[in-house]
């Protein structure tokens, strides 16, 4: 019989109650804030479009939001997309992406190959020191650069020679005068962005590495295998699902890193605004239809990463216990 | 000559693990390192392999220098305790793992290969289960595969780490067994570790005893069995039963060693040299017992008899016995040995 036995630890009506309490607060907190933002861009641009389409000024006719579902939004989505401005933003942020995943996919793997296979002084800081990232607030992962990079940063106190009128020029004049900037600019985006990226391939894989131990690797060194041959043939389709879970978590961060990237972009526009520095943009300008199809643009990216997120930790659990 | 080892020392930190080892490993035969944990074994077989360097030393391989030799490069072939198989691949895979990953040049064709994996399935009686993966495979079975995996690249020389240590009791039996029957077959130089005396008695050709980074003794598994160099091998390779020597033994002072199963016991004292005992507890290991026995000044003494004896005693009374001591060894302060005369 499955009557609660009286064993168990826990009263019988807990179990329920804890559920629904976490699913009204997903409800509430998570699921209805991304159906808003999918009906709101979708109807928002319907309206506009509606609205243009019958030559109505001011008042637009009200929609159910979810009606616009389907059809009639995508054209508006394509109106945003042929915005030059929004176009650059999207080819910032794929940029960004496609510089830092793999650094940080390669950083990463290096990392954790260090921390779990040797034992060196400062190891345990290191490790530390590897989640500093997540710890710290993004605002101030965008000021370190400003620091370092910045016109009173330590960039401007490097010497790097003499001007014309015999004073020092600093490294920072020098970059200037040759139009190399790294704050307010494409390079600074990058950095701040590896910087709060760089952790989630480490984390990730030195637990996994760690589990895996030296045993297989080092069967494969006996058996006469060369340094890439063990990598690639034993040690990474151990790692594998580790592996790509950790360069998901890494896309995904970096397409939406906001607070970092914020302080070193500058907020060029169509120059150094990446999706969500340019949604914020938007929005401020009471742009709301392109806000939000930009918005749902970026958020639809989120939820292809989470459904490929869920497959690979299935994936990994059953590589687990296989 | 197989393996010189010579000086060997390494060092984790503040613990020495090895301390100037000097061993010389025969051609072809099979050798035990026996000792208790953290006495050095397995560092100086992961030394022997290459997976670890020593901080001072050399070894040579069949009069060739390996000290400086990479891992991949000293054609070893090793076993390890948890069979590290590649869990990945299927058996066959596994096994042809060592000849896949040759450089081109060297690598045979992919019949040759075939050919020569079913061949050392064949060996170690696993035919069927070439595509089968290493999770579908019991213990004894894992363990044969990394065995067969470690010999397709026709290593030099083979070496196991407790190879038998994560098995069942039966089947770590049955498996050393077979692992003789197989050196007899190949006759291929190899060392094996572990910590069970009985395992290195029954298996090797000869067997070295380690104890805190040095090495104690090291023969045949009679020699040291009946001749042990120290108190320390006589106590590990099996139990034993110690007295402080009466003076008129050793003028020195010193103690004697009793293995257990070198005591009778018998209800009456006929040779008049019987220690009178009681029995104080007893127990029954099959078709040996285990008697535990305490002497009149309060010394208590392990007996190891057999069954049959035993039951002679059924109607004795087992709080007045008398024990016999068959043969024992006096170890004197200055390190000699003498046999225990009654």
């Amino acid at each position: 019989m499955s009557a609660a036995p009286g064993h168990t630890l826990e009263p019988r009506w807990l179990k329920p109650v804890l559920i629904t309490i976490a699913l009204l607060f997903l409800a509430v907190f998570i699921l209805l804030p991304l159906v808003t933002i999918f009906s709101q861009a979708l109807s928002v641009n319907l309206q506009d479009y509606l609205a243009a389409a019958l030559g109505y000024e001011g008042a637009t006719p009200e929609l159910p939001p979810l009606f616009a579902s389907l059809g009639e939004g995508t054209s508006v989505y394509r109106a945003a997309l042929s915005d030059a401005e929004v176009r650059a933003a999207i080819r910032l942020t794929l940029l960004t992406a496609l510089i830092c995943v793999p650094l940080n996919t390669f950083f990463g793997v290096l990392l954790a190959w260090a921390v779990a296979r040797f034992e060196f002084r400062g190891k345990n800081f290191l490790v530390s020191l590897i989640e500093l990232p997540f710890a710290i607030s993004p605002v101030i992962a965008g000021l370190i650069f400003i620091l370092i990079f910045g016109a009173s940063g330590w960039l401007n106190m490097i010497p790097f020679g003499t001007q014309a009128d015999g004073s020092t020029l600093t490294l920072y004049q020098w970059m200037d005068a040759r139009n190399l900037k790294v704050v307010f600019a494409v390079p600074g985006i990058v950095l701040a962005t590896l910087f709060v990226t760089f952790p989630f391939v480490a984390r990730e894989l030195i637990p996994l590495m760690q589990e895996m131990g030296k045993d297989d690797e080092e069967a494969a060194l006996t058996l006469g295998a060369s340094g890439w041959q063990l990598f690639f043939r034993v040690t990474l389709p151990n790692i594998k699902w580790g592996l790509l879970y950790g360069v998901i978590l890494t896309n995904a961060r970096a397409i939406g890193e906001f607070g970092a990237v914020a302080v070193v972009s500058g907020n060029v526009r169509g120059e150094t605004t990446t999706m969500p520095l340019y949604i914020e943009i938007l929005y401020g300008e009471y742009q709301f239809a392109t806000a939000f199809a930009v918005a749902s643009l970026l958020t639809l990216i989120a939820l292809v990463t989470l459904v490929v997120k869920a497959v690979i930790e299935y994936l990994l659990q059953k590589q687990r216990t296989g | 000559m197989g393996i010189e080892i010579s000086q060997v020392s390494k060092r984790f930190g503040d613990f020495l693990a090895l301390d100037g080892i000097d061993l010389n490993i025969p051609n072809g035969e099979l050798t035990a390192l026996l000792g208790p944990s953290g006495s050095g074994k397995t560092t100086l077989l992961r030394i022997i392999a290459g997976l670890d360097t020593p901080d001072t030393g050399s070894i040579r391989f069949f009069g060739e220098d390996a000290t400086r030799k990479r891992a991949r490069d000293r054609k070893v072939g090793f076993v390890f305790q948890h069979y590290a198989l590649f869990k990945h691949m299927t058996i066959f895979e596994n096994v042809a793992f060592g000849l896949r990953v040759r450089p081109r040049a060297l690598r045979p064709e992919k019949a040759t290969i075939r050919e020569k994996v079913e061949k050392l399935l064949d060996m170690v009686q696993l035919r069927g289960m070439a595509r089968r993966f290493p999770s579908e495979l019991s213990g004894g079975q894992k363990q044969r595969v990394a065995l067969a995996r470690a010999l397709a690249v026709e290593p030099k020389v083979l070496l196991l780490d407790e190879p038998f240590g994560a098995l069942d009791a039966r089947v770590r039996q049955e498996l050393r067994r077979w692992l003789r029957y197989l050196h007899d077959e190949i006759h291929i130089t190899s060392v094996f570790v572990t910590h069970d005396q009985e395992e290195a008695l029954e298996v090797a050709d000869r067997i070295v005893i380690l104890n805190k980074g040095k090495i104690e003794q090291s023969g045949t598994p009679e020699d040291v069995y009946d001749n042990p160099a120290n108190p320390f091998v006589y106590g590990f390779l099996g139990n034993v039963n110690l007295f402080h020597a009466r003076k008129e033994l050793t003028p020195n002072g010193g103690e004697i060693f009793i293995r257990p199963h070198d005591i009778s016991l018998s209800a009456r004292d006929d040779s008049g040299k019987g220690i009178p005992v009681r029995v104080t507890t007893h127990r029954i290991l099959g078709n040996r017992v285990r008697v535990e026995l305490e002497t009149r000044e309060g010394e208590n003494i392990e007996a190891n008899i057999e069954r049959k004896d035993w039951n002679a005693l059924q109607d004795a009374d087992l709080s007045a016995l008398y024990c016999q001591i068959l043969q024992g060894k006096i170890h004197a302060p200055d390190n000699t040995w003498s046999n225990y005369v009654i």
